[in-house]
């Protein structure tokens, strides 16, 4: 708490920066009390931290240990339920679905995503607010009830369980994210540029090609990326959607765990950790931690 | 932000079309379909007969045990509620506050990386923690704290602990926003002006943060009751929610009309809690971030 109020704009006029130079004077000679306070809130922060991390990190120690029920501390080091993991067909076909699945609602999320963002952002569109929100609403619905309708629906057009079917629920389900990154990019540069552009000769089809395209690429590229992870974990969709035999990852791994608590649901969660793990280093390398979070 | 190109529609409005039919034919037609389901005597395509009827409600209405699981589901829902918010706040607060960027990517990293993990998979974590061969137990037993092993999940406590992990980041980040917004000098002001920290954080920083308290909570609230994994695993099949009646109605009872109306009680108790969770938020931010 030592350290000083950042500069602000406003705090330009005199009486205000007097006030925080005084504000810094109090904090420097704050008393004990005011130190153990500091200490409490360290310390339940880091308490609330350990609560966050310590289940992810207890994965790994299951996965890596080498007997086949929890040992706590751990007896050694073994990636035999690795080797369980990547032999097992049902996990090794539910992988492989599962990527394709996500690969595919990627694909189609991005496209539709991107688009609808830009007809909402420079289209003109009245209403667009609502649509907006018609958009996000797939987020804010119980996942789970998304699922329930869409097999209702499917039942009642007696059109079976088909893959394309759950690529479109997961297509519904993270759309939403891709719509908020591009439109977020969309409001964040100057309409100006484009009409520069317009302004210096170029066509409204070659601006959106040079100057809007390029621009929203980082919007899409991390709504894409979202779109990838959300879809690879996807439970409550593909709960009512997937067939037997066609089973994603999560839905396997919560069969198995429905009877078995061994080390391959920890290899198989290692994996999973790892891909999020990517999938955070990769947003911040694209957009910026920061700006994919706004709820 | 100065005004779009030319004012009235124009060409890129076309390209919403290809969503318009995805969210038409897959969300709107289906939940549609969904409340008609819940209001027929059967399923059109198989029986031929079939009549309007308010049955499937009223089954809900009659049968107390339906409406002992819509109170368990809520029941969890604010306990996870409650404890999300008192562990989420401090860490919020922390959040916004922290003065070093590197210190504000790890916090940002530490709560997303949990939230980017597949619920199965920290479902499973809380297994291999809780259960009565757990690493909790194991270490309790060998501590001699306990003699024998706690009973920590296949109860509501479990669920809940679990929900609370995986629910937490939402109401981090909602709150940190709005604690972001706060003026800090609204605190050290209090504290020039005598007030403890603890008293400046309850008159200035607490109050002002309220709308963010309540859209969080909101949101919490909304996921918890519609958690279908956690409660199942961590409820070991002996406590009911109404995810999980939904998902028994059309797994083992192939019954589409119950589920139906089923899923229309979760769907309109989830439209107010949005309805009121944007009405927080808008009152926070203005009208501007809505978007």
């Amino acid at each position: 708490m030592a350290t000083s109020v950042t500069p602000s704009p406003t705090l330009a006029r005199p009486e205000l920066a007097g006030a925080s130079r005084s504000t810094d004077q109090v904090i420097a000679h704050r008393s004990a009390p005011g130190r153990t306070g500091r200490a409490i809130y360290l310390a339940a922060n880091i308490a609330i931290l350990v609560f966050l991390l310590a289940p992810i990190a207890i994965v790994f120690v299951f996965a890596l240990n080498p007997t086949p029920f929890i040992q706590f501390p751990p007896v050694g080091v073994s990636l035999r339920w690795f080797e369980k993991f990547f032999s097992a067909r049902d996990f090794m076909h539910a992988l492989v679905f599962s990527l394709e699945v996500a690969v595919l609602t990627t694909m189609a999320a991005t496209v539709l995503g991107a688009s609808a963002a830009l007809a909402i952002a420079r289209g003109n569109i009245p209403g667009s607010r609502i649509i907006v929100a018609t958009m996000l609403s797939p987020l804010m619905l119980p996942a789970i009830l998304t699922g329930l309708a869409l097999f209702q629906a499917y039942v009642l057009l007696d059109v079976g369980r088909p893959v394309w079917g759950l690529v479109a629920g997961h297509t519904l389900v993270t759309i939403p994210y891709v719509v908020r990154t591009t439109l977020a990019v969309l409001h964040n540069f100057d309409t100006r540029l484009e009409e520069a552009a317009q302004n210096l000769g170029a066509s409204p089809t070659r601006t959106f090609f040079e100057v809007t395209l390029p621009l929203v690429k980082p919007g899409v590229l991390a709504g894409g990326i979202f779109a990838f992870i959300v879809s690879f974990d996807q439970f409550p969709v593909s709960l009512f959607l997937v067939s037997p035999g066609n089973e994603t990852l999560p839905i396997t791994l919560f069969n198995y765990l429905k009877f078995d608590l061994d080390g391959t649901i920890g290899a198989a969660s290692v994996i999973s950790i790892l891909l999020a793990v990517l999938v955070v280093i990769a947003l911040d390398r694209t957009v910026g931690l920061r700006s994919t979070v706004k709820l | 932000m100065g005004r779009p190109v030319g004012s009235h529609i124009n060409g890129l409005a076309l390209l919403i079309l290809p969503s318009a039919l995805l969210f038409a034919l897959f969300f709107f037609l289906p939940i549609g379909l969904m409340a008609v389901m819940s209001l027929l005597t059967g399923n059109p395509v198989v029986v031929p007969h079939i009549a309007f009827t308010t049955k499937h409600y009223q089954r809900l209405a009659d049968d107390s045990y339906y409406l002992e699981v819509i109170w368990t589901t809520i029941r969890i829902g604010l306990w996870t509620t409650l404890i999300a918010l008192l562990i989420g706040y401090p860490l919020a607060h922390w959040m916004a506050r922290i003065k070093s960027r590197a210190g504000h990517a790890l916090l940002l990293m530490a709560v997303l990386a949990p939230m980017l993990t597949g619920i199965v998979v920290r479902t499973f974590a809380w297994m291999t923690l809780l259960s009565d061969k757990g690493v909790i137990n194991q270490i309790l037993l060998s501590l001699g704290l306990i003699e024998k092993p706690l009973q920590l999940m296949y109860n509501e406590t479990g669920i809940i602990i679990g929900l609370v992990h995986i629910y937490v980041p939402f109401m981090v980040l909602t709150l940190t926003g709005v604690i972001g917004r706060i003026d800090e000098r609204l605190e050290q002001a209090a504290e020039n002006l005598g007030a403890s920290p603890l008293r400046a954080f309850f008159e200035v920083t607490l109050p002002l943060s309220l709308p963010g308290i309540l859209a969080g909570s909101l949101l919490v609230f909304a996921l918890a009751i519609s958690a279908y994994v956690t409660p199942i695993l961590l409820g070991g099949f002996q406590i009911m929610t109404l995810p999980i009646l939904i998902y028994q109605q059309i797994s083992a009872n192939f019954n589409i009309g119950f589920a139906a109306a089923l899923g229309m009680v979760l769907l309109v108790i989830s439209f107010m809690l949005v309805v009121a969770y944007n009405h927080m938020l808008g009152l926070v931010s203005g009208q501007r971030e809505l978007q």
